[in-house]
């Protein structure tokens, strides 16, 4: 579709505009409605995109926020491999390569080209998180070390072809997952949500014609480029740094290290994260292609959040990372955990800018996704195996005219909602005792950190435990002057003479009255502890989220027994406080 | 002796009635709503409307006093009671975003601080077992608390009452004992689900408003009973059913949703005169577009809700806002042309309005295009101002090098499609075709769109019902009295104890059929819903399913099996299926009679009024009827404009128009 520039009104433009956008959601409501397993449809682990003839998004709809951008990639990457004649119609590709598509092997894309009297006028794609695709361990490893164990690796593969599904390839797929039955149904509502796409887009180009929905494209994109290089542009120009690090890589290694420079040259953003650290023995790693992704997130996040993405967004952005490094890591890497790395890299970009993007950034936030698994039997229905999976929320960072919000889930996911402690001790033999906010978790300033959280797991039957909290090397950062959060903790059996702490541990077997207590860390202060209103912390001591001597320590805010502010104590050590800094 | 059936919606800004006189006669009217006490308007209204308030044999109500109260966080404070060890669940809220790229992002704005949130000792564990027993003494310090900074509410909310609700009950004893006059809400009399957050949200949301709506209830009873209205005053639920004031008293919460609910109600009460089981419902007002779903002549009713982010366990009307109305504004950006989300609202309102509007609406598009007349809105009591409303399009036209007509007809079709595609995206959601519905359109603004949302849509039929602007009131009085009750009853499917199911309906049906007759409900006017939440097992949502009477528990299980490859496109015979909650609807009929059309036209009015209205850039001498001048029967031709007090239906060119026997106008494709 080649399109003239100027033939196109704006309303045309604006209705074909909605359209797309209009596809992408109902791709995805296909695919929600349609998928098998609860992670696609509840815990909305997929994304779907509308492309044009070229691989370029034209519509997308994201699950997690993660997933922003990263399937034109995979087309561009089947055309680079075999050639942009290989797509025929009737043709439905499969990939999982974590090299290409940049996620864990879990993340399954699958994309079909859509053609229209014979030509190719745009491709239908999706990716969903596949319950199980053969690893060492069901549904995925902790401690993975080399791709292989993380289950079978699939380049561009047609499991279509002509219109016809390739029984040989998908009874393959089918016999390399622990779930072959889902697994099969999940892919049967991605094909689906592509035919969605595919029939969508077809009554659009029936109603406008070719060439008017390419000039309505080119038109788009230019739209979406102009507002982000207006916004771009607004950044002053400079180079902007950022690191730190990861605890590890899940192994015992020493930290593994983040380092982030962003170089703004008028309406041009840099990304390069040139000094991070090699891939590493463990799964931490992650494809080039979701580094990008995690690079747009950042980039979404301070330039026009709520403007939806399209081919002209992200122009004005370009990522590097060096070849063999943890964002750009090759085989035989373990993949698997690949997102603790880009939380951090998420984090650290709004750091770099935060001194020429002072109200549109926020302190750090608590991290990770915090996970525990409690699997075991359960006594109560007839030694049934359960596997209870759940992130953690805690604390995000501060900003400039607001706190940090307390108890929230990470950046990497969003619709994630806690498991009620009632479904829980229904669900699972365990108690769930005590669930609440840290009290002095969040870090100080004008602004406050939001605060993490502690849940207590109390154990009526034997189980074993898995555990990844990260972010104690690195706890989450404040900015100007504000203080840094309290890092994660997780106890076993606390108060007792067999206490232990740890993060990160696997398969650790604990017996009947032992007691998990999780602590996720809070988030960043915004602004120096000692220009935060008396009144505030005196507020935020009433309702718990820092203690009395928290406040006296953090804030040089003194309360008497009633809760008083003495103003003359007061004064004298926020004055010091000021002096010392 | 004339009988009066009577409806009142109180809304924003009117309060819409609707009188049904001897089952037969109707009429509407429409009085200002006093914000202030809303039981004046009430009265006001009955007053002019009702020569004899004596011979008023039935009267219900929605109100949106509870709403308001919230939405403008005027309710009561509230100091809310949790187990001790989990009650920072309340303030934690779960922990998801609702946004995904926003890194300063703010939570939903609790109605509860931190600070007034209590804990008392005393764990149940899931099956009853007792961890910890109530410790009563924990409860002074609350009172002590209640007392001092004089909270007019509290709300309970203790693990696992939802099944063994034995500690909230001996709660409200120590505290109604110690605290009288105050507003006691028990987590469990609210909602018997799971879920300690969201029970305790809805909690919550009912102590928050009680004792406002305990004030107006009292004051609207009071005062229409000094007029002589001697009948059970009724009250319209989110659930799409009616309950008397002493049952809205006691769980104001379920009014919540009151007023709106009122269009489906309508749309169902449609799908049965009509005979038409599958209806789009779409209610276009100033700022918002409600969709709703009838199916098979069923409302789509749902077991939770969330208000401005807030959760709510209790059966409400699936109804779904979209950000589009007649006050949505169209604006520029990088040479784009976007109408809406952004609305003018209520103030300035549009910019024909003449309250300061500058940037021109969808109503000033239509009025631009004289498919809306200057003189169409509120019965002519409104003159529009076109001068200024042609100076803004113009303006705005002259951006993006657009003719002042293109422009304006432009705006309506981004913002028709857009509609359009909301409406899609949601039949794609529920697996449905919206070529197998009619499209219902009411509210004031629904009418002018209509046909146009028909035809993106392929949908072959356009029913504007009659009294379009008052649909909501005339659905009131097309309802059932309604109690929802729920049980948890977490349970595998296989090798389930039929009897204990049986148990738990049986004492649902009884609980139903007590509130029902408090209600003076006679037993033959009863009947009851039964239906199983129920979900594989390992999967966290559910699918409702009707249960017959005759209990048979390979049924229900097939039911679900259906119903899960309706709702979700697929299914899995043979893999384990569990319960959640059995529920029952107690229903108690209302008499009530079809009123069939009557026209009040002699079918010989000659059409003599016409507007030169915009269809594709054409203005074109358009008939302007008034509607109740349309005889019964014939077939009007567009371009034809039907006006009436409270709304416009605009029939473009290429589409037909015919009166049916209930007065409604039904509209198709030529």
């Amino acid at each position: 579709m080649a399109a003239k520039p100027g033939d196109i009104d704006p309303i045309t433009t604006e209705i074909i505009r909605n359209a797309f956008i209009a596809i992408a959601q109902d791709m995805n409501a296909t695919l929600i409605r349609s998928a098998y397993t609860p992670i696609i449809y509840e815990g909305k682990d997929c994304s779907v995109a509308l492309l044009d003839e070229d691989g370029n998004v034209l519509g997308q709809s994201a699950g997690l926020p993660l997933f922003l951008g990263n399937l034109e990639i995979c087309v561009k990457l089947t055309a680079e491999m075999y050639g942009w004649e290989v797509f025929q119609p009737g043709d439905v590709f499969y990939m999982n390569d974590a090299y290409m598509t940049g996620t864990h092997l879990n993340d399954s894309t699958i994309f079909a080209p859509i053609f229209s009297r014979g030509t190719r006028v745009g491709f239908a794609a999706t990716r969903a998180h596949w319950l199980d695709v053969g690893a060492k361990d069901p549904g995925g490893s902790m401690d993975s070390h080399e791709i292989y164990q993380e289950g079978v690796r699939w380049a561009p593969t047609r499991i279509y072809e002509g219109g016809k599904p390739r029984k040989d390839i998908i009874d393959l797929l089918r016999r390399n997952s622990r779930f072959g039955y889902g697994l099969v149904g999940d892919m049967n509502a991605q094909v689906a949500a592509c035919r969605t796409g595919e029939v969508r887009f077809q009554s659009v180009l029936d109603r406008f014609g070719h060439e008017t929905v390419a000039a309505a494209r080119d038109e788009i994109f230019r739209q979406s480029e102009q507002l982000e290089r207006e916004a771009v542009l607004a950044i002053a120009d400079g180079s902007y740094n950022a690191e730190g690090y990861l605890d590890n890589d899940g192994l015992g290694s020493p930290p593994v290290k983040v380092r982030v420079r962003v170089d703004i040259v008028g309406d041009q953003m840099t990304v390069d994260l040139d000094g991070s650290a090699a891939q590493t023995y463990g799964p931490v790693n992650c494809g080039f292609a979701q580094t990008i992704s995690a690079v747009r997130v950042a980039f979404k996040l301070l330039v026009n959040p709520k403007r939806p993405v399209d081919g002209g967004t992200f122009r004005t952005l370009t990522v590097q990372a060096p070849e063999g490094s943890i964002f750009r890591a090759t085989e035989p890497a373990a993949c698997q955990w690949y997102f603790s790395s880009l939380g951090l890299l998420i984090d650290l970009i709004p750091r770099a800018l935060a001194s020429v993007l002072p109200q549109k950034v926020a302190s750090a936030h608590y991290g990770d996704s915090m996970v525990i698994y409690v699997a075991g039997v359960d006594p109560r229905k007839g030694n049934a195996p359960y596997l209870a999976v759940e992130p953690t929320t805690g604390g995000w960072g501060a900003y400039h005219d607001g706190d940090g919000q307390d108890a929230l889930i990470n950046n990497v996911n969003g619709g994630f909602k806690d498991l009620p402690v009632e479904v829980y001790e229904n669900k699972y033999p365990v108690v769930l005792r005590r669930y609440g906010l840290r009290t002095d978790t969040g870090g100080a300033g004008r602004t406050r950190g939001g605060t993490g959280i502690y849940r207590e797991y109390h154990l009526d039957a034997p189980a074993t435990i898995y555990l990844w909290f990260e972010r104690s090397v690195t706890p989450a950062w404040g900015l100007f002057g504000g203080k840094q959060a309290v890092p994660p903790d997780v106890i076993i059996n606390p108060g007792r003479a067999d206490e232990r702490h740890m993060l990160k541990v696997n398969a650790l077997a604990l017996k009947v009255g032992d007691v998990i207590r999780t602590q996720t860390g809070g988030g960043g202060g915004y602004g120096s502890p000692w220009e935060r209103d008396p009144q505030r912390v005196r507020a935020d001591v009433v309702d718990g989220y820092i203690s009395r001597a928290g406040a006296e320590r953090d804030y040089g805010v003194v309360l008497d027994e009633t809760l008083a502010i003495d103003v003359a104590r007061s004064e004298a050590l926020r004055a010091a406080m000021q002096a010392a800094a | 002796m004339t009988h009066y059936r009577v409806s009142a919606d109180i809304g924003g800004t009117f309060t819409d009635f609707v009188v049904m006189e001897d089952n037969a006669h109707i009429y509407t009217g429409k009085v200002l709503t006093t914000p202030e006490n809303p039981a004046l308007g009430v009265l006001k209204g009955l007053t002019q409307l009702v020569p004899n308030l004596q011979e008023i044999e039935f009267l219900v109500h929605g109100t949106t006093v509870g709403l308001n109260a919230f939405l403008e966080r005027r309710g009561s404070r509230v100091l809310l009671v949790m187990t001790e060890g989990v009650g920072d669940a309340y303030t934690i809220a779960r922990g998801d975003r609702k946004e995904l790229y926003a890194l300063q992002y703010r939570k939903p704005q609790l109605l509860v601080e931190r600070r007034a949130v209590h804990e008392v000792r005393g764990r149940v564990k899931w099956d009853g077992a007792i961890l910890e027993p109530l410790h009563e003494e924990d409860f002074a310090p609350i009172v002590e608390a209640v007392r001092s900074e004089g909270f007019p509410a509290v709300a309970v909310c203790f693990l696992h009452s939802y099944a063994y609700p034995e500690h909230e009950l001996r709660a409200r004893e120590i505290l109604a004992s110690a605290l009288p006059g105050i507003s006691i809400t028990l987590s469990h009399e609210i909602a018997r689900e799971w879920r300690e957050y969201e029970r305790a949200s809805s909690a919550v949301m009912n102590a928050y408003i009680a004792p406002i709506v305990e004030r107006y209830l009292v004051s609207l009873e009071e005062q229409v009973r000094a007029r002589g209205v001697d009948v059970t005053l009724h009250v319209m639920q989110s659930s799409g059913g009616v309950m008397t004031v002493d049952a809205a008293r006691r769980q104001p919460v379920y009014t919540l949703l009151s007023g709106p609910v009122g269009g489906t109600v309508g749309c169902i009460a449609l799908s049965q005169v009509t005979g038409r089981p599958n209806l789009i419902g779409v209610d276009m007002g100033g700022t918002s577009f409600d969709v709703s779903l009838v199916v098979d002549g069923r409302p789509e009713i749902t077991s939770e809700t969330q208000l401005e982010g807030l959760p709510l366990l209790m059966s409400v009307v699936n109804i779904r806002t979209i950000g589009a109305g007649g006050g949505s504004l169209a604006w520029l950006e990088a040479g784009a042309m976007r109408v809406g989300p952004q609305s003018a609202g209520a103030v300035p309102g549009p910019v024909c309005y003449g309250q300061g509007g500058t940037a021109p609406t969808v109503t000033d598009a239509n009025l631009f295009l004289k498919r809306l007349g200057a003189q169409s809105l509120l019965g002519g009591r409104m003159t529009l101002d076109e001068a200024a409303t042609a100076a803004a399009i113009h303006t705005m036209a002259a951006q993006v090098n657009l003719d002042d007509v293109a422009f304006a007809e432009g705006m309506l079709a981004i913002t028709n499609a857009k509609m359009a595609d909301a409406i899609r995206t949601i039949t794609v959601e529920q697996g449905i075709d919206p070529r197998q519905f009619g499209l219902v359109a009411f509210g004031g603004a629904g009418p002018m769109h209509a046909v146009w949302l028909a035809r993106e849509l392929n949908i072959g039929e356009v029913i504007v019902p009659r009294f379009p602007g008052t649909f909501s009131a005339w659905g009131m009085l097309q309802t059932d009295v309604r109690h929802d009750l729920t049980r948890n009853y977490y349970f595998p499917v296989a090798g389930v104890d039929r009897t204990g199911i049986e148990g738990v309906f049986m004492e649902l049906h009884a609980e139903g059929a007590r509130a029902l007759e408090a209600e003076q409900v006679a037993a033959g006017d009863m009947y009851f819903v039964r239906s199983a939440d129920m979900r594989y097992v390992g999967q966290e949502y559910t699918v409702n399913v009707g249960v017959a009477e005759q209990l048979d528990v390979a049924d229900v299980e097939q039911a679900f099996h259906a119903a899960h490859n309706t709702r979700y496109g697929h299914a899995t015979p043979g893999a384990p299926v569990e319960f959640v909650n059995l529920r029952v609807a107690a229903l108690g009929r209302l008499a009530r009679k079809e009123s069939r059309f009557r026209p009040q036209s002699s079918g010989s009015s000659e059409q003599t009024a016409h507007r030169l209205a915009v269809f594709d850039g054409v203005a074109r001498k358009t008939p302007v009827l008034w509607r109740d001048d349309i005889p019964l029967g014939a077939v009007w031709q567009g371009p034809l404009v039907v006006e009436e007090d409270s709304a416009t239906t605009i029939i473009p060119p290429g589409y037909s128009m015919r009166l049916d026997e209930w007065g409604n106008l039904i509209i198709h494709a030529d």
